[in-house]
């Protein structure tokens, strides 16, 4: 500490120091509190038509276009710690061959910002002027954690890995989401209680058919005009 | 002239300080920057406000930065008294080189 450049480099050693334990307690913090977050989804209305995965493709494949309502209380996922929470439903079913995983793919997603993170959100001015202002003054917002769609449609058309996908049966939606902190670990939805962090209550469908393919009919009734 | 001025400015920016101050500074560093550290958790934890906590985390790292890198008057109030050298013996250390005695 004898001269100008030493004592600088001391302080600023201890400042790193210090800096990484107050993040290592912010990180701890998340557990103080209780994450009970629940969810209802249900299906609205499902069509499953043929389509291209892409423009030039010759291959045509079955894809599902689902319309959902969903109503969801993750207010107790925002705290202090809490950067942005990315909530996600996806639609499950059973696979046809002997594999022990279902098939899964997301239809929707969303991204809810805390105050904090606001101006991380990719968005036109006057949306972000409004965002901005549904918190002013506030360093946390849990109400933007209660989400209230009705005839939600989705954001990605669907399809299965063999191209096929009308008349399947068993078909739920779940609903996911993944906690991103400023400091700390990345959650995602818990499977099994872990000390005040609970499973998500509700959060699944009941078990629903997808309708067969839709095409013929909107095909006649193409040639009958033409 | 110009030379003294010119270790008047290299004293100034190398800015050092006496073994006392040296001892105080590096406490000094030590608690301001811990209860800085305390601090900002405990506000941004009741507040629940992490912008708050690292504003004033960065805050004090920049006082404690003010406080303790300039050589402050305080750091230098018991500087190091020399022994003078004793006048008798200032003819030289009475090395010997070449036969002559070097001054």
């Amino acid at each position: 500490m004898h001269s100008t450049l030493v004592r600088a480099q001391n302080v600023f050693g201890f400042f790193t120091t210090v800096c990484f334990v107050v993040a290592g307690f912010i990180a701890l913090s998340d557990f103080s509190w209780e994450r009970k977050p629940s969810s209802t989804v249900s299906v609205k209305d499902v069509q499953v038509v043929r389509g291209r995965p892409h423009y030039y493709s010759t291959k045509k494949e079955e894809y599902a276009h689902i319309r959902f309502n969903l109503n969801t209380d993750l207010s107790s996922l925002f705290t202090w710690n809490t950067k942005q929470v990315f909530v996600y439903v996806s639609a499950t079913w059973p696979s046809n061959s002997t594999g022990p995983r279902d098939n899964e793919a997301v239809i929707w997603d969303t991204i809810i910002t805390s105050p904090s993170a606001d101006h991380l959100q990719n968005i036109g001015p006057a949306a972000m002027k409004k965002l901005v202002k549904s918190a002013k003054g506030k360093s946390i917002d849990p109400s933007r954690g209660k989400l209230n769609l009705k005839n939600q449609k989705a954001k990605y058309q669907i399809t299965s890995p063999t191209g096929k996908l009308a008349e399947t049966d068993d078909v739920v939606l779940k609903v996911h989401y993944n906690v991103q902190p400023w400091v700390g670990m990345l959650t995602w939805t818990p499977q099994v209680d872990f000390g005040g962090w609970k499973t998500m209550k509700g959060g699944v469908s009941k078990a629903f058919t997808l309708p067969a393919l839709k095409k013929k009919k909107e095909e006649t009734k193409k040639k009958a005009t033409s | 002239m110009a030379d003294q001025l010119l270790e008047k400015v290299r004293d100034a920016a190398e800015g050092q300080i006496d073994f006392e101050g040296q001892r105080f500074a590096e406490r000094l560093a030590t608690a301001l920057l811990s209860i800085v550290g305390f601090i900002s958790f405990a506000v941004g934890f009741f507040l629940q406000d992490i912008k708050l906590a690292l504003f004033i985390g960065l805050g004090g790292a920049a006082l404690t930065f003010l406080v303790v890198v300039p050589p402050w008057p305080v750091y230098n109030q018991k500087p190091v008294h020399w022994l003078q050298v004793p006048g008798n013996r200032s003819a030289g250390q009475g090395i010997i080189v070449d036969g002559k005695v070097i001054s």
